[in-house]
């Protein structure tokens, strides 16, 4: 009986300060973004491009992941028809062998790559119809340069291993495969974990800013909660499991 | 010889541990079609380089891991296997194991890993596409899987390699320790971990980049994509995807009555709901996790919430899992069980093997064989958690005469301990058992006696299905994904991906005699080492003991059955009356070079 009364009390105090102080950022940094560039960018977009675009974006629900590279693949097939998910434009981190972290291009709004892209004209440029990053692969001079690749708050931008040129997500015009591959995958019991939609509102600009391995910890915190020193451990004793 | 034009590289690592060489073995298209890959072209390098009554400790012994055409592929669920000569048994066996590891070696452009020789001090093999490497594993060498997995991943610098490794279990010799692949999933059952450990290997790290060369990609892909939706169709796979096996252990209780229980005394155990899938989903799991490309997600991971195990993460309970170290133990301590299994997955100790030898030992102490004294003092009681970590603990280090006695395993036990403890020692060809109990599902027997693994509740459940089986092992595929809804389909879905991926014209007639051919090679190599139909049976204690509750109370499988079972076993496959494989099979199977051993064998039997 004793044990059963202070575990709970254990449990709150790990889980409510480390978890919802967390989350409790997380969500007022997703506020703040909306509540800034949601309100103004739309505005922009309009006034830079022609009327009604559809302004599709990448997101990926992080905790649905089960780390089967369905995206990968399929991604490698729209790009080229043959697996390789070295070459792919999205790509699955598994994180201290227990969550998987999707790495998606967000579809910033300010689109930090174009932005450092030095070559002229840039060799990257916004796909008007899906929002998708177009590398024209002409001009782009690829592995002397990757500036695109240090720009990318999310890390997600990878060389290609033949070219050496970058890989970056077009949005398949509009239409990703790798969300119908996440689609047909899911179901029982939790939904898909990709989604392409028009939800930007500037979130993706908060979101972006994780790096993987941050996201991997976040994760691991989010669903696991793991005590002291993060997971327990045999260790040279074998004891403690 | 040719090379293979499509499905294949074409080569197969071969490492040199005594020398550390490290050399490219070529593979032709005849063989790749004659064997498959995986399991198949494991038993080849088995039976063609073995002689009989060859020591699985020898110098030469070697570990095959192998993959298959479709690893690397579109195709959803594929595996590798684990291939080698049982230290544990002497026999032939393999282990199939998940992940997304068989996919990286066939990336880096490998058709399998062929290990032999020891190294002097240990050593753990990085592969990065075409450069393979021997490297010093001594820092490692002591440190559980988990930790291992880590510092292999760190010194490759490369978040995108995938491991496999041995835990303590495997270097200290335990014959049934695993090999623990991406931390979690195991290939076990085979004493692959103790080979290993013998060779000095700690680990192997692996990660590809290439593609797998293909003959007509569209036609192929489309192939795959048909063969994906049957599998994502499938509607016996929703309970999977959201259960994983944790939910046939309420299953097999309330419906099947063949979940063991209490070392294999009865099947009806109703505090299954505190230990079961359902507990599990309500208290424990987080996640789901899914081997490449597959919608069936069957791994589910957890987190203890409270109690002393507070923290602690962990996969399962499979239905495996759950039986042998939940059930069969009368465990109702969920977090108890689940620290079992992860000390197991920790340790690098197959979970199957561990939950019998403590079950056995419980049972001994019951009837007064064991004392306290025998095994170190510890308490050791039907459902006593923490009893059972210290002897899991102990028996991976053989620590201590507890240790020493457990890590034998439960036929060299019983022998030690006599006293007439061979009626509740459950094992089939010196291996414990799975999770299954004969009695209550019938079927299951022929997996585990006639199977040539023995004693694995994976080989199939009737001779066509053991055919079945033998293929999805070959070509490294899941038998959830692609086995049960692929290979029963006329021509076998497999034969549709397979031909224009290898530029094969492959038949439904040679696919099933490849199958044939693949368990018959196995078979020869079991008869060179003395096994025959004297050896293809259950424990007694299934044909003597009949079930005391439960819906099938009084069943029995009885010697009835036994012989019908290996009669309709021995026809199929067009063996003697003794299961030795006849010279006429041998030879339509295009194995003449075995003919001359079994012959051999078969005198003196």
């Amino acid at each position: 009986m004793k044990e059963e009364i202070k575990i709970p009390e254990i449990i709150n105090k790990e889980t409510s300060r480390r978890g919802f102080l967390k989350g409790a950022a997380m969500t007022a940094g997703g506020a703040i973004a909306l509540a800034t560039i949601g309100g103004v960018k739309p505005k922009e977009v309009k006034a830079a491009e022609a009327p009604k675009v559809l302004q599709r974006y990448l997101f990926a629900e992080r905790q649905n992941c089960t780390g089967c590279r369905g995206c990968e693949y399929a991604c490698n097939i729209e790009h080229g028809g043959v697996v390789r998910p070295s070459t792919a434009r999205i790509h699955v981190y598994k994180h201290k062998g227990v969550v998987d972290i999707p790495v998606i291009c967000w579809h910033c709004d300010d689109r930090p790559c174009i932005a450092i892209c030095p070559t002229n004209p840039k060799s990257l440029t916004v796909d008007p119809k899906g929002n998708g990053i177009i590398l024209n692969e002409k001009t782009c001079i690829g592995e002397k340069c990757m500036k695109c690749q240090e720009a990318c708050p999310a890390q997600y931008v990878r060389a290609n291993p033949d070219t050496g040129q970058p890989l970056m997500c077009d949005m398949c015009g509009g239409d990703p495969e790798c969300v119908k591959a996440c689609v047909r995958q899911s179901g029982q019991p939790q939904g898909p974990c990709l989604v392409a939609n028009t939800l930007g509102f500037g979130v993706n600009q908060a979101y972006r800013n994780v790096k993987p391995v941050k996201a991997g910890e976040d994760m691991l915190e989010l669903l696991f909660y793991p005590g002291k020193g993060g997971r327990p451990a045999t260790g040279k004793s074998g004891k403690g499991r | 010889m040719t090379a293979p034009k499509g499905g294949y590289f074409g080569k197969i690592l071969e490492v040199d541990l005594s020398k550390g060489e490290i050399k490219t073995r070529p593979l032709s298209d005849e063989l790749a079609r004659k064997c498959i890959g995986g399991a198949g072209m494991g038993d080849h390098f088995l039976t063609t380089e073995y002689k009989a009554h060859h020591d699985p400790y020898a110098e030469d012994s070697f570990i095959f891991i192998g993959v298959g055409p479709l690893n690397g592929t579109y195709c959803p669920g594929t595996r590798a296997s684990f291939v080698n000569q049982s230290v544990y048994t002497g026999l032939i066996s393999h282990a199939e194991v998940g992940g997304h590891f068989g996919n990286e070696i066939k990336w880096a452009g490998w058709d399998g890993i062929y290990i032999k020789g020891k190294a002097k001090k240990p050593v753990w093999l990085s592969i990065k596409d075409d450069k393979a490497e021997i490297k010093d594993a001594s820092k490692m060498w002591g440190k559980d899987t988990e930790t291992t997995d880590e510092m292999i991943l760190k010194e490759m610098k490369d978040p995108y390699a995938r491991t496999a490794v041995i835990g303590p279990a495997g270097e200290n010799g335990v014959p049934f320790a695993a090999v623990i692949v991406e931390r979690f999933r195991a290939a076990a059952r085979t004493s692959t971990g103790a080979l290993m450990g013998n060779k000095k290997l700690k680990g192997i790290g692996v990660r590809g980049t290439k593609a797998v060369p293909t003959v007509e990609p569209a036609k192929f892909l489309q192939a795959a994509k048909e063969a994906e939706q049957l599998a994502v169709d499938r509607e016996a796979w929703q309970g999977i995807k959201r259960w994983g096996t944790g939910g046939l252990l309420e299953q097999k209780q309330w419906v099947t009555s063949s979940l063991i229980t209490k070392n294999f005394q009865t099947t009806w155990y109703p505090d299954i709901e505190h230990i079961g899938g359902e507990q599990a989903a309500r208290t424990f799991w987080k996640r789901h996790v899914a081997c490449n490309n597959c919608p069936v997600h069957c791994l589910k991971l957890g987190v203890i919430r409270e109690g002393k195990h507070k923290g602690l993460i962990a996969e399962g309970p499979e239905y495996e899992t759950g039986g042998l170290l939940g059930s069969n133990l009368m465990m109702k301590d969920f977090a108890g069980m689940m620290a079992m299994i992860e000390l197991c997955d920790g340790l690098g100790i197959d979970s199957i093997s561990t939950g019998g030898v403590l079950a056995f030992t419980t049972e001994c102490v019951d009837k007064g064989v064991l004392t306290a004294a025998d095994l170190d003092g510890i308490k050791v009681k039907w459902g006593y958690a923490d009893g059972y970590l210290e002897l899991i603990r102990k028996m991976a280090y053989k620590e201590g005469k507890a240790g020493k006695l457990l890590a034998k395993g439960v036929r060299k036990m019983s022998q030690e301990i006599g006293k007439g403890s061979e009626a509740w020692a459950v094992q089939v060809r010196g291996k414990e058992i799975a999770a299954h109990d004969p009695r209550g599902d019938k079927n299951r027997a022929y997996s585990y006696a006639m199977g040539q693994c023995g004693g694995d509740h994976h080989e199939g459940d009737s001779p066509e299905i053991q055919a079945r089986w033998a293929m999805v092992n070959s070509l490294c595929m899941c038998s959830f994904v692609g086995g049960y809804p692929w290979a029963k389909e006329t021509p076998p879905v497999f034969v549709n991906m397979l031909n224009p991926l290898c530029g094969w014209d492959m038949t439904s007639e040679e696919y099933w005699a490849t199958a044939r051919r693949i368990i018959t090679m196995e078979r020869s190599f079991n008869v060179r080492e003395g096994i025959s139909r004297k050896d293809d049976r259950l424990h007694k204690r299934f044909i003597t003991e009949p079930l005391p509750e439960g819906p099938k109370k009084g069943t029995l499988f009885t010697a009835e059955d036994e012989k019908k079972m290996q009669e309709a076993y021995y026809k199929y496959y067009g063996w003697d009356d003794n299961g030795i494989p006849t010279e006429a099979t041998l030879k339509s199977l295009e194995l003449e070079y075995l003919i001359e051993d079994v012959q051999k064998a078969k005198k003196n039997l």
